[in-house]
């Protein structure tokens, strides 16, 4: 989950201090492992970008409560893991909210197509990316987060539950449902090649 | 044989302490080849790599938010933030309480024993030193004289009463018995003075008063007149009026604690 440097202790208390432009100091050391963890769990570089930031921003506010004995890019990882959570359910409740909207307007309103690739458009332009994509988007956030962290961040279930700050098992359970929903859609995906 | 369930499948594929699903798996063909199946999936689920970052991308992140952050005031937290772990049972809100209430009767303490110490130092030196005066002690004195005027006031109207006056009777009882725990006060006083004519004599009054104080029955006519005959056959009212003769002027006290009305 990322390593600490040896000078970032001594950086936090000078922050601490009031030496504001310290804290640059350790957004450019951790900024790429929080990139990328943002990444993969919202799928799309605009919305890691603004995890990255309210990230670092969230950390730069919560540093007095930093304890001394944890590990700085540990710490600011998770905080980002968050931060990226917070950012999918925010995005599936606004397009839920659009789909209420969608369906009282229905009656009376003109349909506009959905100008996104369906699966079938996408497997054949040979887009993997965006059929990865499209089974992640049949998880909710927290399976979503939960697996991104388990298959490709390599974090243990003890990690995870940590991090998102549920049990164990619960983190094992949302795990596996992951898994459960991604198969079935990959194979209706595979089905429909 | 049992097959894997995909989560036991799961399990094994991310390695979750799952022994017996490996063992199974050197065994059964069917389980095998659903795990190569689970495997191509998750294969398929590959980590996306992030984009191309530039250079100097940490410095871009702190530049679009150094903007957005005040300067960092944390060096004023309490000391004992700063110097205890932060889950330490100190920092807990209750133990904070007791220890700000600690200190600040800890403070008026020291603050009223410097005011006492002060005020010492300070204060002109007595005049002339007294002895406090004893603590009041209820004590009531029962003067000897007075304790036989009394009874002998009581042995003349008893002399005197119609033993069919019933209006007499309750007076009688009243006094009789207000006078016997005087009585037994002054016969120890007589005993222990070495009097054995006052003690015979206070015996004497104690059983009369005895009689007229806890008469069984009440204090009837018959009572009355018993105890009138018995009062005269040991001629106790003439016992009495001697003894009061003898210290006319005597201030003999005895006193009592404890409340005798």
């Amino acid at each position: 989950m990322g390593c600490m440097g040896k000078n970032d202790h001594a950086t936090i208390r000078a922050v601490l201090s009031g030496d504001k432009e310290a804290y640059g100091a350790l957004v450019v050391q951790h900024s790429r492992s929080v990139f990328r963890v943002a990444y993969r769990i919202t799928g799309n570089e605009a919305d890691a970008e603004e995890v990255v930031q309210d990230a670092f921003i969230r950390g730069y506010r919560k540093l007095e409560s930093f304890e001394s004995r944890s590990n700085f890019g540990t710490w600011i990882y998770r905080i980002a893991v968050r931060c990226a959570l917070d950012r999918i359910s925010r995005r599936v409740g606004d397009k839920n909210d659009r789909a209420i909207d969608h369906a009282e307007a229905d009656s009376e309103a003109v349909q506009i197509p959905d100008r996104a690739p369906n699966p079938e458009q996408m497997l054949l332009s040979g887009e993997i990316g965006a059929f990865r994509e499209t089974a992640m988007h049949s998880l909710t956030p927290l399976e979503r987060t939960a697996f991104t962290l388990r298959h490709m961040e390599d974090c243990s279930m003890e990690e995870i539950a940590a991090v998102l700050e549920i049990a164990p098992n619960a983190a094992k359970q949302a795990v596996y449902r992951a898994v459960h929903k991604l198969r079935q859609r990959l194979a209706l995906l595979k089905v429909r090649t | 044989m049992n097959h894997l369930s995909q989560d036991e499948l799961i399990e094994l594929y991310y390695r979750e302490d799952a022994p017996e699903g490996a063992r199974h798996m050197d065994t059964c063909s069917e389980c095998a080849r659903k795990y190569e199946a689970l495997q191509a999936d998750l294969a398929d689920m590959k980590a996306l790599d992030p984009p191309f970052l530039p250079e100097n991308y940490g410095e871009m992140v702190w530049n679009s938010i150094s903007g957005q952050v005040p300067v960092h005031a944390g060096l004023r937290r309490p000391l004992f933030q700063r110097v205890l772990p932060r889950q330490s049972w100190l920092r807990q809100p209750l133990w904070i309480g007791l220890s700000v209430a600690a200190t600040c009767a800890l403070l008026a303490a020291a603050a009223f024993y410097a005011g006492r110490l002060w005020e010492h130092r300070n204060s002109p030196p007595p005049i002339a030193s007294h002895p406090a005066p004893p603590a009041r002690q209820r004590v009531v004195v029962v003067v000897l004289s007075d304790h036989l005027d009394r009874s002998e006031r009581l042995l003349v109207q008893l002399k005197h009463a119609n033993a069919d006056d019933t209006q007499l009777a309750m007076p009688l009882r009243d006094e009789a018995r207000s006078l016997l725990a005087a009585n037994r006060k002054c016969r120890q006083e007589a005993e222990a003075n070495g009097d054995p004519a006052l003690t015979k004599a206070l015996d004497h009054l104690n059983e009369l008063l005895n009689g007229l104080a806890n008469q069984p029955g009440g204090l009837n006519a018959d009572a009355i007149a018993k105890l009138q005959a018995e009062m005269n056959k040991d001629g106790l009212l003439f016992e009495v009026r001697v003894l009061r003769s003898r210290i006319p002027n005597r201030q003999a006290a005895v006193h009592l604690k404890g409340g005798i009305a």
